[in-house]
């Protein structure tokens, strides 16, 4: 009996804990600290002081809002993850190497589903590594377009690349478009021609695999329009809006660059969607990345602190905050009411960059290796001197991609009609890395290909390994001396490897 | 007659002769000077332009020109508008302590080393020197993890920032030390006999005959600190109030600063520049003396 009612008391006593915790209330004073952008600091400051005074849930902030750039503050979280901020700001180029290391806490499922309801599904994509939302989309605005001097280019030439280029060799002004030295504004070149680098993140963060084509037919057409770029004596590689001050007359850059170019040129300021080059009599519109500014929360030892920080973090990055972002500092909002307002419809940075939209590629996970192994391009570019040479350019950059994956013995290699039979070793466009990857067969007379680990050709993995989906793959026994994997229709498949057996699923 | 005649010529030979050495040396003369207002003006440069675009005020973003076309102060007023001045507190302290302590240190020591004779003497030197072939940066990592669990990082990076600065400064005995040799020892000896303790032979003994190395000591440990970039971010960590100037100041250039800060950066330079100018200005005579001062045994 004794010990029964001991049994009960303890069952109550862990009964009433539960129960506290889950109706523990997040009232209370937290002292935070906010990194965020150098001119936001202000007005964030002003956001969360009101949030303060207007949240029902009695939670009241001590902020301590430090300036720390978006460019960097990614670096600064890795450094030291217990030294950061527990809010932050950041570009989200940093998002896969932040949640690699565990420095970003995990969105709730409430909060998930308020996040991807109220943003523009490019940005739920951004803030999402896996099925898991890691981060709040802050603005949609960090991509680029074309800002140009009206005085030097002709309205009618502002859509072709050539035009431009022969007008300011014409004028002695600079063409300033940053080819040689950051991969974020040389990669639109090879998107405008249809190339893709594709990576794929599981929950972790971890990249399991790439589907990169930029070493191809198209992406030769690229590397020529990226040469008759940079081979220009007015080509500056450069991104800042100040450049018009000193002799440029086109700048591509970004929204945040508008009041400075506004301010040199005044209402000689043009601004336009990125211009088309022209190959082979085909005219190719240039590409761009197109991304989001990103809040994210730093994992906390205090439960109740993290609520509260969520809480803060789903605020600040509310339509009424964007618009308020937008009106001070011309932030592009994310959120899909803000973008629908028709202050920011008219806002002439944003009309380009929505203008830029259609042929903008929006910045997936990419890996944190990327952005040094790309950028030599645009130099190795610069160098060639016939076509063979923009090709070894391409295959150096292929050879780099490579080795990022080359180690993973379980990797997949995906070689058949998907890829144009590009069957040389190190022309692929198809990894699986450990998991799973989507194969978009499409129709063609023959749909075969074969499966190998990389860099080994003897490793074919044929018919005789697929174990589920066998279905889908035509059984050419004896005649597939080469082992090849045959889909029998086109389609859209979903590939995974278990160790030796493989399974396709049609989507 | 002829005999005179003779002298005038040789005379005017030799006056020819000697004009020739002039003309000569004045030629070479104004070759190096040349050369060096070159030198200096290429030089200058980079200073003349931070200054003339301090007091720019037309614009704050990066221009094509160097004089400018509005002249103001709007700069540096806006300067004490931002973290500027703690920024400016934060390195100035750190310097001056770290000066202090680390010329008491280095002088000590120096003495020690010079004047002492004691067992450990010579592996202790060498031992020094050893250590002084590490690269510092390589503790970086492992003193940024120290100082923050002593709590001197972020906020209170000041004190760890003077904490790294003199740790290791004991090991720069060498040029005084070598300064020390060159006073001769029987100047020791005598103010021993007279009864002076080992510390009043340094006071009063030693140190009035080596101001240019006291000073040259002071100057460098001032300098250290004052334009130190590597640790101070590290420790700082993002924390405005625990920066110093090279750290706050840096942070103007990045993408998204530079337009609006480019012009308050540069009046931001020039306040830096101002001490350590003036510092060099007056300290000059002995600072050479000092650097040469260690070099020669007598």
């Amino acid at each position: 009996m004794k010990k029964f009612l001991a049994l009960m008391l303890a069952a109550i006593m862990a009964f009433s804990m539960v129960a506290t915790a889950g109706a523990a209330s997040l009232a209370g004073t937290y002292d935070i600290t906010v990194w965020v952008a150098e001119n936001a600091v202000d007005l964030t400051k002003a956001q969360i002081e009101k949030y303060n005074t207007t949240n029902e849930l009695g939670i009241t902030f001590n902020a301590t809002v430090e300036a720390v750039s978006e460019a960097d503050a990614g670096t600064q979280m890795i450094t030291d993850v217990e030294a950061g901020g527990d809010l932050f700001c950041f570009a989200q180029d940093q998002f896969a190497r932040l949640v690699q290391a565990g420095a970003l806490a995990k969105l709730g499922v409430k909060a998930g589903e308020t996040v991807a309801a109220a943003n523009v599904p490019g940005a739920v994509t951004a803030v999402t590594s896996g099925d898991t939302l890691y981060a709040y989309p802050l603005t949609a605005d960090n991509g680029y377009f074309m800002y140009y001097d009206k005085t030097v280019i002709p309205e009618e030439h502002i859509d072709s690349l050539e035009a431009i280029i022969a007008d300011c060799e014409a004028a002695q002004k600079y063409f300033a478009y940053e080819m040689q030295t950051s991969a974020w504004y040389l990669a639109g070149m090879f998107f405008g021609t249809g190339c893709v680098s594709d990576w794929t993140t599981d929950d972790d963060g971890t990249f399991i695999s790439v589907r990169d084509t930029f070493n191809s037919a198209n992406g030769l057409i690229a590397a020529k329009g990226i040469e008759k770029l940079v081979k220009s004596p007015m080509h500056l590689s450069s991104s800042s809006g100040s450049e018009f001050a000193s002799g440029a007359a086109v700048v591509v850059t970004g929204t945040w660059d508008y009041n400075t170019v506004k301010g040199i040129l005044g209402d000689n300021m043009g601004v336009a969607d990125l211009p088309s080059f022209e190959v082979d009599g085909q005219s190719y519109h240039i590409g761009s990345f197109s991304g989001y500014k990103l809040m994210g929360v730093k994992p906390q030892v205090d439960a109740v602190k993290a609520a509260a920080l969520h809480q803060l973090a789903q605020y600040l990055t509310n339509e009424a905050c964007q618009m308020e972002r937008f009106e001070a500092l011309a932030w592009g909002p994310s959120n899909i009411n803000a973008q629908a307002s028709d202050l920011v419809q008219a806002n002439p940075a944003l009309v380009a960059l929505n203008a830029q939209a259609p042929y903008s590629t929006v910045q997936g996970q990419i890996h944190g290796s990327w952005w040094d192994i790309a950028k030599v391009i645009g130099d190795d570019i610069k160098l060639a001197t016939d076509e063979a040479g923009l090709q070894a350019a391409l295959d150096n950059y292929y050879a780099k991609i490579d080795a990022l994956f080359q180690l993973d013995t379980s990797a997949l290699l995906f070689v058949g009609a998907w890829n144009g039979w590009n069957n040389a070793d190190d022309t692929d466009t198809y990894y699986l890395k450990d998991n799973t990857l989507t194969l978009e067969v499409p129709a063609s007379d023959y749909m075969g290909g074969r499966i190998v680990n990389p860099g080994d050709w003897g490793t074919d993995k044929g018919f005789a390994q697929v174990t589920v989906g066998a279905e889908y793959i035509k059984d050419l026994g004896a005649d597939n001396p080469d082992n090849n994997i045959v889909f029998a229709e086109a389609g859209n498949y979903t590939v995974t490897l278990n160790g030796t057996e493989i399974s396709i699923v049609k989507n | 007659m002829s005999e005179n005649k003779l002298l005038e010529q040789n005379a005017s030979t030799i006056q020819k002769h000697h004009m020739g050495l002039k003309a000569s040396r004045a030629m070479s003369n104004t070759a190096i000077y040349a050369l060096l207002v070159a030198i200096s003006i290429i030089w200058l440069i980079p200073f003349v332009c931070i200054l003339l675009q301090s007091f720019r005020v037309e614009s704050t973003w990066q221009v094509g020109y160097v004089i400018p076309q509005k002249w103001g102060f709007d700069n540096y007023i806006n300067l004490f508008k931002t973290d500027f001045p703690r920024w400016y507190t934060n390195t100035f302290i750190a310097a001056l302590v770290t000066s202090v302590l680390q010329t008491i240190i280095v002088l000590c020591m120096s003495y020690t080393l010079s004047r002492f004779r004691f067992k450990l003497r010579k592996p202790l030197m060498r031992l020094m020197l050893i250590l002084g072939m590490f690269p510092g940066m390589l503790t970086m990592i492992i003193l940024y993890r120290v100082l923050k669990d002593l709590g001197l990082t972020q906020a209170n990076a000041v004190p760890g920032l003077i904490l790294v600065y003199i740790a290791s400064s004991g090991m720069g005995y060498y040029v005084s030390k070598g300064f020390f040799d060159t006073i001769p020892r029987s100047l020791d000896e005598a103010a021993r006999v007279d009864g002076a303790t080992r510390f009043q032979v340094l006071k009063k003994i030693i140190l009035p005959l080596s101001k240019p190395i006291v000073i040259y000591t002071i100057l460098t440990a001032f300098m250290g600190p004052w334009g130190d970039y590597v640790f101070a971010q590290y420790i700082s960590f993002g924390t405005s109030s625990g920066m110093n100037v090279a750290v706050g100041l840096y942070r103007w250039l990045n993408k998204d600063q530079i337009a609006q800060c480019y012009t308050m950066f540069c009046a931001g330079g020039v306040l830096v520049a101002i001490p350590v100018t003036v510092l060099f200005m007056c300290l000059q005579k002995y600072y050479v003396e000092g650097v040469t001062g260690g070099a020669v045994k007598g």
